[in-house]
């Protein structure tokens, strides 16, 4: 029998994956967690539509597998992959044990404010709320902090599947034209980082952030 | 013709314009045919602008797509100033294009990529203020810089490619709380109306605000305002602005800050009426109020110490946004109507500026004010209109700027904020003094004797001089149509109509008031008093 515990427990599983996402040594390993990742967003999305007996989570559930499962990753290991800065290497982010450290105070944080929010339908929802939040924290910490900025469009992606799930807790039951909406922005905007990544290493011979620093002041 | 053509014509025109522009060759002879097509589409959005514009002050509903878009008053607003900015911007680019395309800075094909992007930078605009649906509204924000990130790295300089960088991280970012914003307003919508349709329309979720839950509305505002706001250039999340547009070709700067910015704006502004109501007025505005202030204080210090032209004017912006900020924090009648009177002066101003900024590049070739001297020598029109444009920024009399920055002022002062508005003053004084060192270094300094002598082309002239014709005409006599569609803008973001008139302060000595002497005179003393307010619903 599927159950709200179920779906708390796979949110849970988007918090691990996205460690792997971040920690990852490679952009092409990052696409790959990123992909397994977004299976057990489509998993979850999949769980709801069960529960809810709700036909646009299906929908959803489709357009999720095709653009997250597997056109982004598609595009990050056919883009990414031409692009390696030997300086760099996949790190410049923080070491395991703090991001980690990181990642429980920020699911902590996000708990303590999802339970002040009164909405009587997401009662039984609010851990995988609590974690949807978090996931989008996670996802802006590892922008901030990564100086490669292959890994900064992953933590982009990681900040999109949180609000995802949001939108899917949430919001169920907006028109799907709507979802359609947001997953071609999403789309869109993995590819103009991915050309903009591009055209920086081209250019710059660096993926590192920190190079990108002439415009001061 | 049907309200609902009408706006579909309106987002189909420059989409339809960026195709064509896609699919022509990339070729230096086919550049007159291009040109056509974006000139075409800019004069489209116009005219269908103008047509929406006049049945909204008929007080006609314009409306399509079951509802999904919309223009009110509001809406109209910043709908009448991508059709306008966005129309002089685009005549402007020709020959600010034409003039890179024989320096070499740009070739046949980024020159094609150029003006297709431009039109669907305008279609994305577009879409975000005639969006009634929370969701469309915040897919066309993104849209807008997925859009436009492509413009401001088009040179790919380093320094344009960082720029663009920076752009769409910090500003999809920003954005993306702007999402959460969004579907909690959304959740919150579901619950108090019990159904989807009704809970993803603006206008629908404003009408019952008042029974949403206060703890999800503030938190919804919060992620609203720093969402939007990122987008908006508002402090602290303003690190994008300077760079963007200060590396995008001048005519793109002029929409980023003319226009751009301001879309977001109104997004928090919708959102804005929504907390109003939900919450009351004090949490919202206060947020406005401090991050209006802190815009304000931070953009005049750093304003005052660059030295790149277009980073001053990127960061006067900031200031700008920020004083908008600050006059929807101020609330009332008088405060949110001057802060939207601000948004129509400070986009006609500084889009005459940053296309005064793109004569200088063509003339000198250099942002860099210890290089720009003797404007006025060089080329003497130009010369005259970026006096003129910074003079106007300075919020001297008898521009446009100075008019609602002395609304914004009066509506802080009656509304008890004076120490608040003086030290806004004093940051202001700042500003004027970095806009005075450009008068008296760029414009009417002695010009380098290698320069050759002989002003830009009509083609970049003419957008120019209308848009001075604006500033000043705005500056001289608020026109009743604008006055009307400030009042009614206003009232649907308070929710309590009041008979303002925005005019000028020479209007309203001499009696000429939108509505008469006696409508006039409570320019002065109506600002959040209920005595000259009747509710509006």
């Amino acid at each position: 029998m599927l159950s709200y515990t179920l779906v708390n427990g796979l949110a849970g599983l988007l918090i691990v994956t996205s460690q792997m996402v971040i920690l990852a040594k490679t952009s092409r390993d990052s696409a790959k967690f990123y992909a397994i990742q977004s299976l057990v967003l489509v998993l979850i999305f999949l769980t709801l539509a069960k529960i809810q007996g709700n036909e646009e989570l299906y929908l959803w559930s489709v357009s999720a597998f095709i653009t997250k499962v597997v056109f982004v990753p598609l595009v990050a290991l056919k883009v990414f992959g031409k692009l390696h800065d030997e300086k760099l290497g996949g790190g410049g982010g923080l070491p395991p044990i703090l991001s980690i450290a990181l990642s429980g105070v920020v699911v902590i944080l996000c708990f303590v404010v999802v339970l002040g929010v009164s909405l009587p339908g997401a009662a039984s929802i609010k851990p995988a709320l609590a974690v949807s939040l978090a996931h989008f924290f996670l996802g802006l910490s590892c922008i901030v902090t990564q100086r490669n900025i292959l890994k900064q469009v992953f933590g982009y992606c990681l900040m999109e599947n949180g609000s995802h799930l949001t939108l899917a807790l949430l919001a169920s039951g907006a028109p799907e034209l709507v979802e359609v909406g947001i997953a071609t922005d999403a789309i869109f905007a993995v590819v103009v980082m991915a050309v903009l990544g591009t055209r920086i290493f081209q250019k710059l011979q660096t993926l590192d952030a920190r190079q990108l620093t002439s415009l001061k002041g | 013709m049907l309200s609902s053509t009408l706006l579909l014509l309106l987002l189909c025109g420059p989409l339809a314009a960026t195709a064509i522009i896609f699919l022509l060759p990339s070729r230096e002879t086919s550049l007159r045919l291009v040109e056509g097509v974006h000139l075409l589409s800019l004069v489209v959005v116009l005219a269908l602008t103008i047509e929406i514009l006049r049945r909204i002050l008929a007080g006609a509903g314009v409306s399509a797509f079951g509802d999904w878009f919309f223009v009110d008053a509001l809406g109209a607003i910043f709908l009448g100033l991508i059709g306008i900015v966005g129309f002089l911007s685009g005549a402007y680019s020709i020959q600010y294009i034409r003039h890179d395309l024989h320096a070499g800075i740009l070739d046949a094909r980024r020159v094609k990529i150029y003006y297709a992007l431009f039109s669907l930078f305008i279609a994305t605009m577009l879409l975000s203020v005639i969006s009634n649906n929370i969701v469309m509204m915040w897919v066309a924000v993104e849209a807008t810089t997925l859009g436009s990130a492509f413009l401001v790295g088009l040179y790919g300089q380093k320094t344009s490619l960082e720029a663009a960088w920076k752009y769409v991280i910090i500003c999809t970012v920003g954005v993306a709380f702007g999402l959460y914003g969004t579907v909690l307003t959304f959740a919150n919508g579901s619950e108090v109306l019990g159904n989807a349709e009704g809970a993803i329309l603006w206008s629908t979720i404003v009408s019952h605000a008042s029974a949403l839950d206060p703890m999800t509305s503030k938190l919804a505002f919060v992620f609203v305002l720093v969402g939007f706001g990122t987008k908006a250039g508002l402090f602290p999340m303003h690190a994008w602005l300077p760079d963007a547009h200060s590396e995008a070709p001048s005519p793109v700067s002029a929409l980023l800050s003319g226009v751009l910015l301001n879309c977001a704006l109104l997004v928090v502004i919708r959102y804005y009426a929504i907390t109003l109501r939900a919450v009351g007025p004090e949490f919202p505005q206060m947020l406005l109020m401090l991050l209006g202030g802190l815009s304000i204080a931070v953009a005049a210090l750093l304003f005052y110490v660059q030295q790149d032209l277009k980073r001053k004017l990127a960061y006067s912006s900031v200031e700008h946004i920020g004083l908008m900020a600050l006059g929807l924090g101020i609330g009332g009648p008088l405060g949110v109507g001057a802060a939207l009177l601000h948004a129509v002066n400070h986009s006609f101003a500084k889009s005459l500026l940053f296309c005064g900024s793109g004569n200088v590049l063509m003339k000198y070739g250099t942002r860099d004010l210890r290089s720009v001297k003797g404007m006025l020598r060089v080329a003497p029109i130009s010369g005259l209109l970026l006096m003129g444009g910074a003079l106007a920024l300075a919020g001297l009399p008898p521009f446009n700027i100075f008019v609602s920055e002395f609304m914004v002022f009066v509506a802080g002062i009656q509304a008890g904020y004076i120490w608040v508005m003086i030290l806004c003053g004093l940051f202001f004084t700042v500003t004027v003094g970095g806009l005075i060192q450009i008068i008296s270094g760029s414009v009417l300094g002695k010009s380098p004797e290698s320069l050759a002598r002989g002003d830009v082309g009509w083609r970049a002239l003419t957008p120019m001089v209308i848009l001075f014709a604006l500033v000043l005409a705005m500056g001289v006599n608020v026109p009743r149509p604008v006055s009307a569609l400030l009042q009614d803008a206003s009232a649907i973001v308070i929710g309590e109509h009041a008979s303002i008139a925005f005019t000028t302060p020479w209007q309203f000595w001499s009696g000429e008031g939108a509505d008469g002497n006696a409508h006039s005179r409570r320019i002065v003393t109506a600002a959040g008093t209920a005595s000259h307010t009747e509710t509006n619903q």
